[in-house]
């Protein structure tokens, strides 16, 4: 008997969109010895067309010469706020102030005149180009600007700040830490006095990480802001001046650095107040289903993405990865269903070796996998019916002699799957690209789950759905661990982790940094966890 | 001695028959490097050709029709553009499409005009340059002047490096500032203005009459061109100069050895030296990275 | 009877296709104003000349739509087989040598689909261990099957009495009418409605069409790509190989040295696979239309003096008028997915 879990919130204010906040000391400090805010963002709003809204009035002001980190959980907002500073997105609501004048950006264009850059995850680097040929492109508008002079110019930046890059090295054949220099001396270059940089240290390795922070350290001492999106606890106090913290498009609290510890940036990052779980049926957890022992897999860039992985998922269970998008996650789901190369380690299921099996024979085996983004998990321009049997077919189910699909067979599972899983459908021969996000979703579950698997790895399961499809998700997977089914859920939303999970691992740079069941998992333990620190 | 007269023999009707592949794929670097692909230029070419052999049959000037040709390669090459960049159509069914267009119309054309279904009336064309039997056509200077030209423009200046950016990687080139898709349009119609001047060529210069089937095919050498060449304007002179050669060579043993027949296997030598050279080569290949895609703003 | 979307999606598919065919009427009716003609009265006589030689025009259309086919299935599996052409040459040839010493229909048609097959496999095989576009390579390998087929056709199987033309096909091998309709479009017409079959209700139909639409989710439910995009380009050149076996044992009964019964109908097959959305039964109806065209052309020639390349020409036009609907339908997915997911 599975009760529904909910959440209470007892927020304080029900204010949709804060009124000003409190300055705090620093700043006060910093504007009685004269200083002015180099940026100010007042009341900043952003609804997106299809009515997400990504912040609710968030006021941010950077003063000259400091590091400012942005701190939060995807889709707490920072990445947008910043996006809007750059001048990429339009803000709804709110006013800009940069050096005490009001502007408005109508591309990065003007943001860059008015000294403002961004460095972004994925860089706007010419991969194919070598390093000075990309900054005499970043540079191509300032008039009558040579090659040479180019050159002459980077040369005498680099001897400044003491960042060395190679200028005829192609950008694609250089280590990611580099490239990241290559964008900051594009920024540099154009004279930026505002640097954003946006999760810059995702992609780098923990020596690169240390270079980075160096870097920043000259750049503060030449009185240039620099603004460091993150989720990781530990970087904030490694470099930052003041912290900002966001949750969920609004400011919790602006904060220095040196007044606060991790455990308490890690409480307003994740900041539940009060949750009721209420009574999912206890069960016994039976046998092992999979288990993954010291797992290896290399990412896109040939980083290692997942070092040492050691997972057990038993029957009747929910195993709950939570983390931060972009922590191997998606290595992991992939590693699993045999889409990824396993270089070092073993990945059993239901006691077989399955490590580095083709992704048909782990499908037939009993695994149910629904990846995180609905254009890999269905093909669009296929109908209904056709998505139904997308890896069936594969493995040989309603084929007659292997060769002809049984259509008729073919909808009369469909039409079971739409009743079950109560789809909302034009007609079951429509295109899916037709389908609302949520049925899109139901249509892909359905699909996985007819199945009768023993395994079910879900991916960010919920992702894109109204609150409706959200509730009967989550209501289905757990109907299927009290079936005896093991899933494994990976999710960066911590409420589905916390509602859904018997056991929560932690996942940080491809690595379990901790496992701990749900009534142990503080908000505090696992902001801390999620943001890299171990728990003890 | 007679060996060594007959290769230079071959060589300098080498120079003349390189000159339209060499042209085409230059043109066609152009558009590729900016990352659109066109497999009209045959059609182009063709179409070309024919109002070139129109603009002098009746203004006797061959000048003009070389700038009707090229004119003629604007006008489709922006068609093409218009319908690849700012439509993002499909850029392979398009080029299609312009060269069985083309088939046709110059047939209409041919008999609405001269009242032949194969050629046109006897031209005139564009004096020699050179010396006595060794004279090449001023065209071929220009094509060797263009071929250098575009490898400077294209690996030297920043407007070149902007134009290959937005064929590497769009995005970040739009980033950086450059207009992709303008880039792209002026690129394309400028491309085919190359294939334009090739096809002009053809008619007024090189054979001195307009047939139906003056290219044969040479449009998609010079597409072959363009990969042997690594989009590399400099290379596609090396590339054009051995297409031209092995078209050189199949028309001296036809002439040689003067076996009918035989001289169909002949005219293969062109597209089987094309056919192996571009799978010795394709592999190694490195083509702009962004070739093809159409570019969608986020 | 049918729900809005599918309604939606066929209304849009109908709009494609006229506009497309619309552009390339609306061109040519330019150019023949242009010439003098008057278009409307073109277009009667057109029609007309179409209807009366039906048989003619069911002849033509037997070998475009195997030709349309041959683009159409490695289209689905998301390759362009430009080589229709050359693989219905050799498929022609393999026809007719075969006849000549077993002189048996069913020889001949298997021959020519094997020589198809053999000579697309270059392509394909080029493709996969080269990289080679497969663009480039099939349009050097059709100009080499046109010259070399001429060559041994002159050379070899020349027939003495006729000197321009081959031997030609024993008449036991010959395929004739049944009923006033000639049996090659029987044949045509019953391949597409198998190839109909195969590609929707197949195993192997059912993965060239994911690998084309979307590779990566055809990966990730467990489908390798190489095994049905390389079948796609081996079963094209069966089609075009049959395309050039029912022209020479079934139309022509000999090969004429210039090629020219069988010329250009490789590239009629692009226009016919195009217009008929790739989709085998639309191809049967778009080939019987590009033929009633071309053999109207013909009659047009003759009462009107237009010349009959201006079909060709105009076909051209409604290829590159069907290049933008792809981009339409594109962009409007592209945009109903990302309305649907949010950010």
């Amino acid at each position: 008997m599975v009760k529904t879990i909910f959440f209470l919130k007892t927020s304080l204010s029900k204010t949709f969109f804060t009124s000003e906040q409190p300055l705090s000391g620093y700043v006060k400090g910093l504007m009685l010895s004269g200083k002015e805010p180099k940026v100010l963002m007042k009341n900043i709003v952003k609804i997106y067309p299809d009515g997400t809204v990504a912040l609710r009035g968030v006021n941010l002001e950077l003063m000259p010469g400091e590091v400012h980190a942005l701190l939060g959980e995807n889709g707490a907002g920072k990445t947008t706020l910043m996006r809007i500073l750059y001048g990429e997105i339009k803000p709804t609501r709110g006013e800009i102030y940069v050096k005490g004048s009001k502007v408005s950006f109508r591309g990065p264009w003007d943001a860059i005149r008015q000294g403002i850059a961004m460095v972004y995850q994925h860089f706007t680097l010419v991969p194919t180009f070598t390093v000075l040929e990309n900054l005499v492109l970043a540079l191509h508008t300032v008039k009558g600007i040579r090659r040479s002079d180019v050159e002459a110019k980077v040369k005498e930046l680099m001897r400044d700040i003491g960042l060395e890059v190679p200028l005829d090295a192609y950008v694609e054949d250089l280590p990611v830490g580099l490239q990241q220099r290559v964008e900051i001396l594009k920024a540099l270059l154009r004279e930026c006095e505002v640097l954003i940089l946006d999760e810059p240290t995702s992609v780098l390795t923990p020596i690169e990480v240390k270079e980075l922070f160096r870097t920043i350290k000259r750049l503060k001492e030449r009185g240039i802001t620099v603004v460091f999106i993150t989720h990781k606890l530990r970087e904030v106090m490694a470099v930052a001046d003041r912290v900002t913290v966001l949750r969920k498009g609004k400011v919790v609290a602006t904060v220095n650095a040196n007044e606060i510890t991790e455990r308490d940036l890690a409480r307003m990052m994740v900041g539940r107040e009060v949750f009721l779980v209420l009574n999912k049926v206890k069960r016994e957890r039976g046998r092992p289903v999979l288990r993954l022992k010291d797992v290896w897999v290399r990412g896109e860039r040939r980083e290692w993405a997942l070092q040492g992985i050691n997972l057990v998922v038993h029957e009747g269970e929910i195993l709950g990865v939570a983390g931060v998008a972009g922590n191997g996650q998606k290595e992991l789901a992939e590693a699993i269903v045999g889409l990824r190369p396993v270089v070092k380690g073993k990945i059993e299921f239901m006691g077989k070796d399955v490590t580095n099996a083709p992704p048909t024979k782990i499908y037939s085996l009993g695994v149910a996998y629904i990846p995180d983004s609905r254009t890999v998990g269905l093909i669009h321009d296929f109908n209904v019916l056709e998505n139904v049997v997308l890896d069936l077919v594969s493995i040989g189910k309603f084929l007659k002699n292997n060769l002809v699909i049984k259509w008729g067979e073919v909808k009369e599972h469909t039409l079971k799957a739409i009743k079950e899983f109560e789809m909302v459908v034009d007609s079951v021969k429509s295109p899916a690209r037709y389908l609302s996000g949520g049925n899109q979703q139901k249509l892909i579950l359905a699909r996985e789950f007819m199945k009768s698997p023993k395994l079910i790895i879900a991916a960010e399961p919920t992702h894109g759905l109204d609150v409706a499809a959200t509730e009967y998700v989550r209501k289905l997977l757990l109907k299927l661990r009290d079936e005896g089914k093991a899933v494994l859920l990976i999710s960066t939303d911590l409420d589905e982790i916390l509602q859904l999970s018997d056991r929560i691992a932690v996942i940080y740079e491809g690595k379990i940094v901790g496992e701990l069941s749900p009534e142990e998992a503080t908000e505090e333990k696992l902001g801390l966890l999620m943001g890299g620190v171990s728990v003890r | 001695m007679a060996e060594l007269s007959t290769i230079a023999d071959l060589i300098f009707i080498a120079f003349g028959a390189m000159v339209p592949i060499t042209l085409a794929a230059l043109g066609e670097i152009i558009t590729e490097r900016a990352g659109v692909v066109n497999i009209g230029l045959e059609g182009i070419m063709l179409i070309s050709s024919l109002t070139a052999a129109i603009a002098t049959y009746y203004t006797d000037n061959p000048y003009l029709g070389l700038l009707a040709g090229i004119a003629t390669g604007l006008l489709i090459g922006f068609v093409h553009a218009l319908i690849s960049v700012k439509l993002k159509g499909n850029q392979i069914v398009s080029g299609i499409g312009i060269n069985i267009f083309a088939y046709g119309i110059v047939v209409v054309a041919l008999v609405y005009i001269w009242g032949n279904y194969g050629q046109s009336a006897p031209l005139s064309s564009i004096p020699r340059v050179g010396v006595g039997t060794y004279a090449v056509s001023p065209i071929f200077i220009l094509t060797i002047l263009l071929g250098i030209g575009l490898y400077f423009f294209l690996f030297r200046t920043t407007a070149g490096l902007k134009l290959r950016a937005c064929g590497e990687d769009p995005r970040s080139a739009e980033a950086m500032g450059v207009k992709v898709e303008l880039v792209r349009i002026i690129a394309t119609t400028v491309g085919a203005a190359f294939s334009g001047l090739a096809g002009a060529y053809m008619s007024v210069d090189y054979i001195g009459q307009f047939t139906k089937e003056i290219t044969s095919g040479r449009g998609f050498i010079a597409l072959a061109n363009v990969v042997f060449s690594n989009w590399n304007p400099l290379f596609a002179l090396v590339g054009g100069f051995i297409f031209g050669f092995s078209d050189a060579v199949a028309r001296y043993l036809e002439i040689i050895l003067m076996m009918p027949g035989l001289s169909y296997l002949f005219k293969t030598i062109p597209y089987l030296t094309t056919l192996v050279i571009v799978g010795i080569f394709f592999k190694r290949a490195r083509m702009p990275r962004a070739l093809g895609k159409p570019y969608i703003k986020e | 009877m049918f729900a809005k979307s599918i309604r939606y999606e066929y209304l849009a598919t109908a709009i494609e296709i006229i506009a497309s065919a619309s552009i390339g009427f609306l061109l040519a009716s330019i150019v023949l104003i242009v010439l003098g003609y008057d278009p409307i009265e073109a277009y009667a006589v057109l029609f007309r000349s179409a209807l009366e030689d039906s048989h003619y025009v069911m002849a033509r259309a037997s070998f475009i739509l195997l030709t349309g086919l041959a683009f159409s299935i490695p289209a689905l599996a998301g390759l362009f087989n430009i080589g229709a052409e050359g693989q219905m040459y050799v498929g022609g040839l393999f026809a007719l040598l075969a006849t000549l010493y077993v002189p048996n229909p069913l020889v001949g048609i298997l021959a020519g689909i094997l020589g198809g097959v053999a000579y697309s496999a270059i392509a394909g095989l080029l493709r996969s261990y080269r990289n080679v576009n497969e663009v480039i390579s099939t349009i050097m390998l059709n100009w080499i099957s046109y010259y070399v087929v001429m060559y041994l056709i002159l050379t070899r199987f020349a027939n003495p009495m006729i000197p321009h033309m081959s031997r030609p096909v024993p008449e036991l091998a010959r395929l004739g009418d049944v009923g006033g309709v000639p049996v090659i479009f029987i044949i045509s017409v019953a391949v597409a409605i198998i190839m109909y079959v195969v590609i929707y209700y197949t195993k192997i139909g059912y993965t060239i069409r994911a690998c084309g639409l979307n590779v990566k989710a055809a990966q990730y439910a467990g489908i390798d790509p190489k095994k049905p995009t390389v079948l796609s380009v081996l079963i094209g050149g069966g089609m075009a190989g049959l395309a050039g076996a029912l022209n020479v044992i079934g139309f022509t009964y000999a090969i004429d040295v210039l090629l020219s019964s069988m010329h250009g109908m490789g590239f009629d097959g692009i226009g016919v696979a195009l217009l008929g959305r790739n989709h085998p039964i639309g191809i049967i109806f778009s080939a019987i239309f590009f033929s009633a065209l071309i053999v109207g052309s013909h009659g047009l020639q003759m009462e009107m003096g237009i010349i009959r390349e201006l079909a060709d020409a105009t076909i051209g036009i409604i290829i590159v008028a069907l290049a933008i609907p792809y981009a339409y339908r594109m962009l409007v997915s592209y945009f109903r997915i990302r309305r649907m997911r949010v950010e």
